[in-house]
């Protein structure tokens, strides 16, 4: 049993000062998870911040262009912070900032989703009727990669990569199911559909965002967003 | 995601504050759930819940939340209550007409114009 509630969130972020709030977002919002007291949730914060502090001076010396990866593992009552350097090697564009967090796949992180996009949207030019479209669109993703796809299977990861630029944000969902064909699930905006309680989720991610695509039988979605209006 | 429950006659109000996304969703359904129970025990038979639900403070409602407020629709009216909704923000607003559910529900930004919405249903 004590294995089996234990949840591993792995988050990689690039390496400099302006991510430490993010940490710092996502390190309270996992905490609030553990039954710990909450002065003792506060310390766990501070020593978070500090250690991040302190390592991302150093890289930023060293290698300016590293991304910083651990792991988060939470039981019941403790939290773990280790380095992963196990995380996937990728190649990026030197104004690209990357940020990937995996999920184990229970709906209660559907809220760590929610502040993480809320944090990293600070750093991108888009207005706040757009921030809102966007978060949307990601909980939906999100929801629907560990509701449907993973079937809240705590053991199945979902994992949800956002790379900003200047002109956008891209945002790459992955999950470990079945996966499904797009074509298949009905319009809910078909009035015979209307008053049906489900089957919302891809439709409001579409119109939400400029652009999604389904790839991999749909268990890979990347859906992009523009800070103005691609012309067409 | 914290809900208040007040009553006004034999109005119940659901004073919705925080974001409506993933679990609360299956949270908020329940507690309509249970409202819709209440008054089908404490009635006459054919007892009906009419239900106003404040989302003033409510800033963010995914399709989950949306359609825990379409169920409780299609429940209420089945037993011959009412559901309005109150105090729309621009983005809950929005979604509504996004999904276009904007002709299922009737919707009020005063608490006095949705209690006498519900007397005239």
């Amino acid at each position: 049993m004590g294995e089996r509630t234990e949840q591993v969130i792995t988050l990689s972020l690039p390496s400099s000062m302006q991510h430490i709030d993010l940490l710092k977002v996502i390190v309270t919002e996992i905490v609030k998870e553990t039954k710990l007291p909450e002065d003792i949730q506060e310390q766990i914060n501070l020593a978070v911040i500090e250690a991040g502090t302190k390592s991302t001076q150093h890289s930023n010396k060293e290698e300016p262009e590293k991304q910083w990866t651990f792991q988060l593992i939470l039981t019941e009552n403790t939290l773990t912070i280790v380095p992963d350097d196990e995380g996937e090697e990728f190649a990026r564009e030197e104004t690209e900032q990357v940020i990937t967090l995996s999920l184990p796949s229970s709906m209660q992180h559907v809220y760590l989703l929610d502040v993480v996009v809320t944090e990293i949207l600070k750093e991108i030019d888009f207005t706040e009727d757009i921030q809102e479209q966007i978060n949307l669109a990601v909980i939906e993703a999100g929801t629907n990669a560990i509701k449907h796809g993973n079937k809240e299977n705590p053991v199945k990861k979902a994992t949800i990569q956002f790379t900003l630029s200047e002109d956008r944000l891209v945002t790459i969902i992955k999950d470990e199911g079945d996966g499904f064909a797009r074509q298949e699930v009905a319009d809910p905006l078909d009035p015979e559909n209307l008053l049906k309680s489900s089957g919302r989720g891809l439709f409001l991610m579409e119109a939400c965002m400029d652009s999604v695509t389904y790839e991999d039988n749909g268990t890979i979605i990347k859906m992009v967003k523009y800070t103005r209006t691609p012309e067409l | 995601m914290q809900v208040n429950l007040r009553h006004k006659g034999s109005i119940t109000i659901l004073d919705i504050d925080g974001n409506v996304i993933g679990p609360d969703a299956l949270a908020l359904k329940n507690i309509i759930d249970q409202q819709i129970q209440v008054t089908h025990n404490e009635g006459e038979p054919g007892g009906k819940l009419n239900l106003i639900l404040n989302l003033e403070r409510v800033q963010m409602m995914d399709s989950s939340g949306l359609g825990v407020l379409v169920a409780a629709h299609t429940t209420i009216r089945r037993n011959e209550g009412s559901i309005v909704l109150l105090n729309l923000g621009g983005n809950i607003r929005s979604l509504i007409v996004m999904a276009k559910l904007m002709t299922i529900f009737n919707c009020y930004d005063s608490e006095a114009e949705a209690i006498a919405g519900i007397i005239r249903s």
